[in-house]
């Protein structure tokens, strides 16, 4: 008891509180395995060339990976300072305001449910030849969604995150099928040898290059996660940003290659046909001409427990964004709670789930075709919607910098998320041109408007929401981009204020 | 009963002590039932997110004389959180085998699957289900509670266990906890409102 004497010895709490830290690798496993690599190439980037009608796919995922790199260096910068540093609103809460943070969120919790519920529609497209194979059975689309949709729901309840070994293992077994269906397909290429027309700017730089690089965006969705992990991590400074380039180089690398070895083994001039007619199962079909019927059945598999991992922690992001508001007051209260054997985020869980089975009954009901109308439409706009979370958080960061005069280097606090949020910002106007192209729709149908103009209405109305909060709850204002720290920041004050007397007065 | 104790049993089924609680908001409830103990009698304060050791005596229990020694040993670490934490890792473990030590619980292991797990089963199920059954009856009665009582209400309500311990209690028990916990002494609701926070934390990192 008596030891005052506080010299250069280990300290138990350091060595205590570092034993669970995560190192670089964790966090990019953690990061990829919610990308869900194979849903992304087998699902997206087909689906994306059979209704863009772009050749230039490949080149839009190095273009994205280059501004979310420079997006990156201001990102991680700034997520070190915050409290609440796994959503983009809290970025701009702090930087642009409490208003544009309550509109951000609003935008957000649309975006990530657009993605989440989207994947209902490709989960039968994924189990129809895995079913076919084991039992011999073909049941409807939406059978198959549902039990997904009851799967996700439960898990989500048990707070069952799938086990991280478990989700390394899929990753890597995933990311090793991608590689060989890409050998496969570059050594079987089309008459007229390989050909690199899909990274040829020519290609690349025509009407609906919006649109690609939207669907590039949305292959990207997930690399913001990494910062979750600031105070888990060994060493703030260097894990998580380290993590967050290796994760987007790694994405750009796989997706590049992907896409370009399709239009290889296909043909640069027949890719957007073939892709058409085919949809989802382009890869697998040229994965059975290629190499046979036990990688096939190997890639298929895969490709259902990629699309169920991207589900479930889609999910589970979406009920965190809900749970976070719901601690802040923002949303109902009811949000802020979990369950307390489990600790999941029960009122929130249910929520997504609620919608998710609306989707589902709603597709089923009316007959609408699952692949292209329920998971490509809404994925992209979930994709688009990310896309604006992305151009105004560099936006708040530039401003949050200047406002704040922390120490940083002027290639991070200014350059570098200066370009990224004028690259963004030039990104969302080709894609609002190009939206009719991003759905595959006419020009002149009002769903090209419709599914962008979602994102303004829903930011208007959360801002409207945060100043009306401003007026009414102050004390709710006050937490709001505080996530789950928002409880102790209402106690703890900044300044020093006159405590308010109606804290006495009600007794 | 001490706060941690009583916090424990309170977490715990009160027939065969299975959790009532994940493990991440137990663990830090019982941290902060440590400290607060510590407060209560006067040892440390919390102010401004730091703890701060004012006494050095050592304390009666042999766990809060412990916890005291860790503080006193590592005054480089002051924030809450950081020590929330540090004390989550083990409070499962210290407290329980404190109420073992008391008589209250018995130790179990059971091996299951190469592994052993340990248990905490109650000895006579009305001691362990006195404190919930008390704080429900503190909240019935008009006149405030005493400072360690709002203090494991606060506890209770920042963990997540608050519908547990209510299940039976009208509107009017839940109405009066929201009076009880902002009228905390200052060290104690802040004490509380870092509980809270890291454990909506650890809720949103997803990791049990």
């Amino acid at each position: 008891m008596s030891s005052t004497v506080t010299t250069e010895r280990p300290s138990n709490v350091s060595e205590a509180l570092a034993r669970g830290r995560l190192g670089v690798p964790s966090v990019v496993f953690f990061v990829l395995s919610a990308a869900a690599p194979l849903t992304v190439v087998a699902g997206v980037v087909t689906t994306g060339y059979g209704v863009i009608g772009v050749l230039g796919i490949p080149l839009a995922f190095l273009a994205v990976a280059a501004v979310l790199a420079l997006f990156s260096a201001g990102y991680v910068a700034m997520a070190r300072r915050m409290a609440n540093a796994g959503a983009f609103y809290a970025y701009v809460s702090r930087g642009l305001g409490r208003p544009a943070g309550v509109g951000t969120a609003w935008v957000a919790l649309l975006a990530y449910n657009a993605l989440q519920v989207g994947l209902y529609g490709t989960i039968g497209a994924a189990a129809t030849p895995v079913l076919d194979r084991l039992f011999g059975i073909a049941p409807q689309w939406w059978v198959v969604a549902l039990v997904a949709w009851a799967l996700v729901g439960v898990l989500g309840l048990l707070r069952v995150d799938i086990n991280g070994m478990v989700l390394a293992g899929l990753l890597c077994a995933e990311i090793a099928i991608i590689v060989v269906f890409d050998l496969g397909q570059l050594s079987n290429p089309a008459a007229g040898g390989a050909s690199f027309a899909a990274f040829s700017p020519d290609n690349f730089f025509v009407p609906g290059v919006g649109a690609v690089l939207v669907l590039a965006i949305l292959g990207f969705v997930g690399f913001e996660a990494s910062v979750v992990f600031s105070e888990e991590s060994k060493d703030p400074k260097r894990t998580v940003p380290m993590a967050t380039y290796l994760s987007v180089a790694i994405i750009a690398v796989i997706y590049a290659l992907s896409s370009w070895s399709m239009t290889v083994a296909v043909g640069p001039d027949r890719i957007v046909e073939e892709a058409g007619t085919q949809s989802v199962e382009l890869i697998f079909n040229l994965a059975g001409a290629h190499l046979g019927d036990t990688v096939l059945t190997i890639g298929q598999a895969l490709f259902l427990t990629s699309v169920l991992a991207a589900m479930i922690s889609f999910h589970n992001t979406t009920a965190r964004y809900a749970f976070a508001l719901g601690r802040e007051r923002v949303l109902p209260a009811v949000f802020g709670r979990t369950s307390p054997t489990t600790g999941a985020p029960r009122a929130a869980s249910l929520a997504q789930s609620a919608l998710g089975l609306a989707v589902i009954l709603l597709y089923a009901v009316n007959g609408w075709d699952p692949v292209l109308q329920l998971f490509f439409w809404l994925g992209t706009s979930g994709g688009f919607g990310v896309l604006l979370l992305i151009a105004t958080t560099a936006v708040a960061i530039i401003v949050y910098f200047a406002r704040s005069g922390e120490q940083e280097t002027l290639w991070r606090r200014l350059i570098a998320p200066g370009i990224a949020a004028v690259a963004l910002i030039a990104i969302i106007v080709l894609a609002v041109q190009n939206f009719a192209n991003l759905l595959g729709v006419a020009p002149d149908s009002p769903l090209r408007w419709l599914f962008p103009a979602a994102y303004p209405v829903a930011a208007a109305l959360g801002a409207l929401w945060g100043l009306v909060l401003r007026r009414s709850r102050p004390d709710t204002y006050a937490r709001i981009g505080l996530g789950a720290e928002s409880a102790a920041a209402v106690v703890v004050p900044p300044a020093t204020e006159p405590v308010p007397p109606t804290a006495g007065a009600r007794r | 009963m001490l706060i941690a104790d009583e916090f424990f049993l309170i977490a715990h089924n009160d027939i065969r002590g299975k959790a009532k609680l994940h493990p991440a908001a137990t663990g830090l409830g019982l941290a902060s039932g440590l400290l607060g103990e510590l407060i209560l009698y006067g040892h440390i304060t919390v102010t401004n997110g730091q703890v701060h050791v004012i006494d050095r005596r050592p304390p009666g229990d042999a766990l809060a004389h412990t916890v005291l020694d860790q503080l006193v040993g590592e005054a480089q670490h002051q924030a809450v959180r950081t020590w929330l934490s540090f004390l989550a890792q083990t409070s499962a473990t210290s407290v329980g085998e404190r109420l073992a030590r008391a008589g209250v619980l018995r130790r179990q292991e059971t091996r299951r699957l190469l592994r052993t797990s340990v248990s905490y089963v109650p000895i006579d199920p009305n001691v362990a289900a006195w404190p919930a059954t008390r704080l429900r009856a503190v909240l019935e009665r008009v006149d405030p509670p005493s400072v360690p009582d709002a203090l494991l209400l606060g506890l209770v309500a920042a963990a997540g266990l608050t519908r547990e311990v209510l299940w039976s209690a009208g509107p009017r028990a839940h109405h009066r906890l929201n009076l009880i916990i902002p009228a905390l002494p200052a060290p104690l609701k802040e004490l509380v409102a870092h509980t809270e926070a890291a454990v909506g934390a650890a809720v949103l990192r997803g990791i049990p």
